[in-house]
C-alpha cells in the first residue's frame, strides 16, 4: 500500500517527542508541517541543494529534519539542524513549485525562532536588530544620508499619521493615502532610491517618523519582534505603504494585509504610472544606443508575494529588458545571509554573475536594497563594467534623460585597505571580518 | 550504529571523508523518499563520483555483508529507497554528466545521476526527444526512472522507460562493473540484461551509465480538454477513440475531486460541474495533430461529452498537462493522509474498473477520487482521510486489497508504474504466485549472492 500522507505526528502526538531527547514538539505548528508529502518537487528549485546535492539542504531534507527535531527524534542543538537553520538563504523558492502548498518561509521562521533562540543567535544579527528596533537610532542614519523627505510642513504630516491610524483599523485606506517606506538600511545604503520614487510618486508622502518593519527580526528567530514592529510600522504609516523593498514588502503584507502594502514597482503598475524616457549608454562609436537590462527579483516578492511581471513591464518600456537565465533565483544576499554567510553568498551568486557577463547586458536592476548591495559588491569584485541600480533609479534617469553612471565605479578601482586585526575596510559599505576567516557554520566550506 | 565503525573507515577510503555521513542528523533527510508512511534511518549516505567507487562500496558491502540502498533523487512512490534494514545509502547524484547526444544515431549516453528534465531539455535543444515522460521528471534522474522503469503521461502511444533503454553500464553486488547491451536496436546476443535490469528497482545492481533512445522531435503539438457527466462516460470515450484507430500521444482523466484540487492548486478556469474531466494531446505534423484531435472531439461528443475544447496556445497545453503531473500532490490538500494506488486494468476494462473502485471504496465507506493514464488503462484511485482517524486508514487498507484482487481478477496488475518497493512486496505474490515468486528470487540470488542490495524488496 502506498500511503502518501502525514506519518508524522502532528499536534496530537508531538507530547510523545519527549521521550526521546526530552525537547521536542511545541517548535512548529503542525498544520504546517503536515502538509508536505515528501514529493521532492521543492528540490531542483532550491539553491543550496544545488550547491550541495545533499538531500538535507533541501526543502524536502530540512522538513524532514524540522519533523526530527519535533518529535525530539533529533537532538534540539543537533549539528546539522543548526547549520542547516542557517545554510537555508530563505528565498522560499520552493514555495511556488510547492503543488501541497506548504508554506516554507513560516516553518524556517519557527525554526529560526528555536534554534537562534537565546545566544544562539549570531552576534552580528543580534547587533543590527537592536539598532533598527529603536527608532531614533534608524532616523539618524536617515539624518546622516538624506534620503527623500516630503516637502510639507510637519504638522501636516503628523495629521495624516493621526487620520491614517483611524481609517485603517480594519478598514480598508482611502484611496489617495499613500506613504513611502524608506526602509532602515535603504536610507543608509542608497538614499538615492527613496528620492527618485518621489520624482515617479511626487504625490507620496514620506513621514520622517519611520522604523523598522520587522522583516530583519522574522527572519534571524524572532518571529514575534517581526509582527510587533510590523505592526508599529503600519501605525506610523498611513494609507497604502509603498515600499522599494521586495523583502520588507513580503513581510508586512503578511502582518498587515496584502492591501496595505504595494512594492514599488506593483503599485507603479496597479496605479497606471507609464514609464517615459530611456536609459541609454555609449555605443562604442560615439553614439547612443538603448541600454540592456537583466533583472534581479527579489526572492520574497517573487515568491512570497508574486510580483514578478510587472517590473519586468517598467524597466522593459525604458531599455531593452534581457531575460538572463537564473534571473528569478536568489541572489545570495537573503537579508542579513551575505553578512552572516559571506562566502555561501557568493556560492550562489557567482552562476549569476557568470549569466549577466555571458549575457552582455549594461546594467542589472534589483528590486530590494540587499539583492542591489549584493550585486554591486558581487560587479565590482570582478571589476565588472555591468552596473547594478535600483528600479526606481533606472525609471527616474529614464524619466529626467539622466545619464546613469556607467564602467566601472570609483570605489572598485581603489585599493583594499587591510587593518591588522583582520578587519578589512572594503570598498563602498563593507566593514567585516575577512570573508576567509569568518566561516560562520563550516558546513559550507 | 549496526554497521561496524571500521566499515565507515573503509567507506571514507573509498569515496573521500568528505562524501560520507553518519551523524544523525545528516542521515535522517535519507529516511524517506515520496513515500511517506515508510520510514527507516540508514546508518551511513555515501556519495560516489565513478562507477569504480561504486564497485569498491559493494565488494567492501557485500564482503561485511552491510545492505546498500542505491538512490537517485527518492522521488520513488512505494519505498523503493528507504533503508528499512539499515545500512548504506548510496547516494549517485554526483554522477550527473550528459556524455553525449548523438542526432546520428538518435541515443544519448548519461551518468545514472542526470535529472530527466535535464536530459529531455538537452535532447530537445538538438531537436531531439526523449519520450518517457514521468510525472517528476523535474526531479527524478534517469538513472533512479530505469531502475523503477518510470511510466508518465506518453505511454500510449510512446511506451514507458523499458522502451528506450538501449544499453547499461552496471556494477554488480559482487564488484564487477560491466555493460548490458550498447548502442543498438537490433542485438539479440544473451539474455536481455538489459530489460531485466531495468524495472529492477534497484535490487540486482547498481545502474552508473544509461544508453537511451531518442526520437526526432514532433512538429507541433496541441492537447484538448473534455468534461463528461461520470467517469465511467470519459472511460466509454477513451475506448471509443482507440476503436477508431487513434493512438494520441497523451489521454488522461481525472475525476471531480481531482478536478477540484487541480483546479485550486493551478487556477486554470477547470470546469466545476463535471464528474469527470479527459485531458487528450497529440503531437506530429500539424494536419496530422489538428486532424486527430478534431477525431477525438468527435468522438468525445459521440460518447456524451458536456463540452470540448482545445487549448488555444502552447503555454496553455503546457499547463494543463503541469496540471495533470501535480493532481497527487494537488489531491492531498484535501486532508491529512492521502493513500495513492496505481492499479492497472487492460484498457477496454476502465470504464469497469473505475464503476468497481466506486463500489470499492462506498462498501468501505472511504472517500475515493481516481485519476491515471486512460490509454494505458492505468489508474491512481486516491483516498484521503484524515491520519488521526486509525479506523478510516484500516478501511482504506481494506478498500485498496479488494481493488488489486479486482485488478487481477480483471488480467491486470498490483501496480503499472509506481513499482513494487517496499510498499506493494506483500501484495505480489498475488499477481506472479509462488513459482514466479521463486523464480525471482533465485534471479536476485545469481546477481547478489550475500543480499545485500535494497534487502527486504523484489526478490527477496
Amino acid at each position: 500500500m502506498t500511503a502518501i500522507g502525514r506519518d508524522e505526528p502532528g499536534a496530537g502526538t508531538a507530547a510523545h517527542g519527549t521521550g526521546g531527547h526530552g525537547h521536542g514538539g511545541n517548535i512548529f505548528d503542525p498544520e504546517l508541517l503536515d502538509r508536505c508529502i515528501s514529493c521532492g518537487f521543492c528540490l531542483p528549485a532550491c539553491p543550496t541543494y544545488a550547491l550541495t546535492k545533499d538531500e538535507g539542504s533541501s526543502p524536502r531534507g530540512r522538513i524532514t529534519l524540522m519533523r526530527a527535531l519535533e518529535t525530539g527524534r533529533l537532538d534540539p542543538d543537533d549539528d546539522r539542524l543548526r547549520k542547516e537553520a542557517s545554510f537555508c538563504l530563505g528565498c522560499r523558492a520552493c514555495e511556488p513549485v510547492c503543488p501541497a502548498g506548504v508554506q516554507y518561509g513560516h516553518l524556517l521562521e519557527s525554526w529560526r525562532d528555536h534554534q537562534w533562540r537565546g545566544r544562539h543567535r549570531p552576534p552580528l544579527a543580534q547587533v543590527l536588530m537592536m539598532v533598527v528596533e529603536r527608532t531614533p537610532l534608524v532616523r539618524l542614519i536617515g539624518a546622516v544620508r538624506r534620503p527623500a523627505r516630503t516637502r510639507r510642513p510637519a504638522d501636516g504630516d503628523v495629521r495624516t499619521a493621526g487620520a491614517g491610524r483611524a481609517a485603517t483599523n480594519g478598514r480598508a485606506p482611502r484611496p489617495e493615502q499613500l506613504t513611502l517606506m524608506l526602509g532602515c538600511f535603504e536610507r543608509g545604503l542608497f538614499p538615492g532610491v527613496s528620492k527618485a520614487v518621489q520624482k515617479l510618486l511626487p504625490e507620496i508622502s514620506v513621514p520622517e517618523n519611520q522604523g523598522c518593519c520587522g522583516a530583519l527580526h522574522a527572519h534571524n528567530g524572532d518571529s514575534a519582534g517581526g509582527v510587533a514592529l510590523a505592526e508599529k510600522l503600519g501605525e506610523e504609516l498611513p494609507g497604502v505603504i509603498v515600499t522599494t523593498a521586495g523583502g520588507c514588502a513580503a513581510h508586512l503584507a503578511a502582518v498587515l494585509g496584502r492591501d496595505r502594502v504595494h512594492e514599488l514597482s506593483e503599485h507603479l503598475v496597479k496605479a497606471g504610472y507609464e514609464p517615459v524616457g530611456e536609459v541609454t549608454v555609449d555605443d562604442g562609436h560615439g553614439g547612443r544606443r538603448r541600454a540592456r537590462v537583466a533583472i534581479q527579483d527579489s526572492c520574497h516578492l517573487r515568491n512570497g508575494l508574486g510580483v514578478s511581471a510587472e517590473p519586468r513591464a517598467l524597466l522593459g518600456a525604458v531599455a531593452d529588458f534581457v531575460p538572463v537565465a537564473g534571473d528569478g533565483s536568489c541572489c545570495g544576499s537573503a537579508g542579513t545571509y551575505s553578512l552572516l554567510r559571506p562566502r555561501d553568498a557568493r556560492r550562489v551568486l557567482d552562476p549569476k554573475l557568470d549569466a549577466v557577463q555571458t549575457a552582455g547586458v549594461d546594467y542589472v536592476v534589483a528590486v530590494n536594497p540587499g539583492c542591489l548591495r549584493q550585486w554591486q559588491t558581487g560587479l565590482a569584485r570582478r571589476k565588472s563594467r555591468i552596473r547594478a541600480v535600483h528600479l526606481a533609479d533606472l525609471l527616474a534617469a529614464a524619466a529626467a534623460g539622466r545619464r546613469l553612471p556607467t564602467g566601472l565605479p570609483i570605489a572598485a578601482r581603489l585599493p583594499t585597505v587591510r587593518l591588522p586585526s583582520g578587519m578589512r575596510v572594503g570598498r563602498g559599505f563593507r566593514l567585516r571580518k575577512d570573508a576567509e576567516a569568518q566561516n560562520t557554520d563550516g558546513w559550507s566550506a | 550504529m549496526s554497521v561496524d565503525r571500521s566499515v565507515i573507515r573503509e567507506l571514507e577510503t573509498i569515496v573521500g571523508a568528505e562524501h560520507v555521513r553518519t551523524d544523525p542528523g545528516d542521515v535522517e533527510p535519507y529516511s524517506r523518499d515520496a513515500t511517506p508512511a515508510f520510514r527507516a534511518v540508514p546508518d551511513a549516505v555515501a556519495w560516489p563520483g565513478t562507477a569504480e567507487e561504486v564497485a569498491a562500496i559493494l565488494k567492501l558491502a557485500t564482503s561485511r555483508r552491510v545492505p546498500v540502498i542505491p538512490r537517485g533523487a527518492g522521488s520513488n512512490l512505494c519505498a523503493a529507497t528507504v533503508a528499512e534494514r539499515g545500512g548504506i545509502v548510496v547516494v549517485l547524484t554526483r554522477m550527473d554528466k550528459i556524455l553525449e547526444v548523438s542526432a546520428d544515431e538518435l541515443l544519448a549516453r548519461v551518468e545514472t545521476g542526470v535529472s530527466t528534465a535535464a536530459l529531455a531539455d538537452t535532447a530537445a535543444a538538438q531537436g531531439l526527444l526523449y519520450a518517457p515522460d514521468p510525472g517528476s521528471r523535474t526531479v527524478s534522474t534517469v538513472g533512479g526512472n530505469v531502475a523503477m522503469c518510470a511510466g508518465g503521461l506518453r505511454g500510449l502511444k510512446y511506451g514507458v522507460t523499458r522502451n528506450y533503454v538501449l544499453g547499461t553500464t552496471v556494477v554488480l553486488p559482487t564488484g564487477e562493473i560491466m555493460k548490458t547491451g550498447g548502442r543498438l536496436w537490433k542485438d539479440v546476443a544473451g539474455y536481455d540484461l538489459t530489460r531485466l535490469l531495468t524495472g529492477s528497482e534497484g535490487t540486482l545492481g547498481v545502474l552508473t551509465e544509461l544508453t537511451v533512445a531518442l526520437l526526432p522531435m514532433p512538429a507541433t503539438s496541441n492537447t484538448g480538454v473534455a468534461y463528461f457527466p461520470t467517469l465511467a462516460d470519459a472511460g466509454r470515450a477513451v475506448d471509443a477513440i482507440i476503436g477508431h484507430g487513434i493512438v494520441p500521444a497523451t489521454l488522461e482523466f481525472l475525476d471531480a475531486k481531482c478536478i477540484g484540487a487541480v483546479e485550486q492548486y493551478a487556477r486554470l478556469g477547470l470546469r466545476d460541474d463535471a464528474g469527470a474531466l479527459l485531458l487528450f494531446g497529440d503531437d506530429g505534423a500539424q494536419d496530422v495533430v489538428d486532424r486527430n484531435l478534431e477525431r477525438i472531439g468527435e468522438q468525445c461528443t459521440a460518447t456524451g461529452a458536456m463540452e470540448v475544447t482545445l487549448a488555444e496556445n502552447i503555454a496553455r497545453a503546457q499547463a494543463l498537462l503541469e496540471a495533470r503531473r501535480c493532481s497527487l500532490p494537488a489531491l492531498s490538500r484535501l486532508g491529512t493522509m492521502t493513500i495513492l494506488e496505481d492499479a492497472t486494468v487492460p484498457r477496454p476494462r476502465l470504464a469497469e474498473m473505475v464503476d468497481r473502485i466506486d463500489a470499492i471504496a462506498h462498501a468501505h465507506d472511504v472517500p475515493v477520487a481516481t485519476f491515471g493514464h486512460a490509454g494505458d488503462g492505468n489508474l491512481h484511485p486516491t483516498i484521503v482521510v484524515d491520519q488521526h482517524d486509525d479506523a478510516a486508514i484500516k478501511r482504506a487498507h481494506e478498500a485498496f486489497g479488494e481493488v488489486f484482487k479486482a485488478a487481477i481478477s480483471m488480467d491486470g496488475t498490483i501496480t503499472g508504474e509506481h513499482g513494487v518497493g517496499a510498499a506493494k512486496l506483500p501484495y505480489l505474490i498475488d499477481r506472479l504466485g509462488a513459482d514466479q515468486m521463486a523464480l525471482l528470487r533465485r534471479i536476485k540470488a545469481a546477481f547478489d549472492p550475500a543480499g545485500i542490495l535494497n534487502p527486504g524488496k523484489l526478490g527477496s
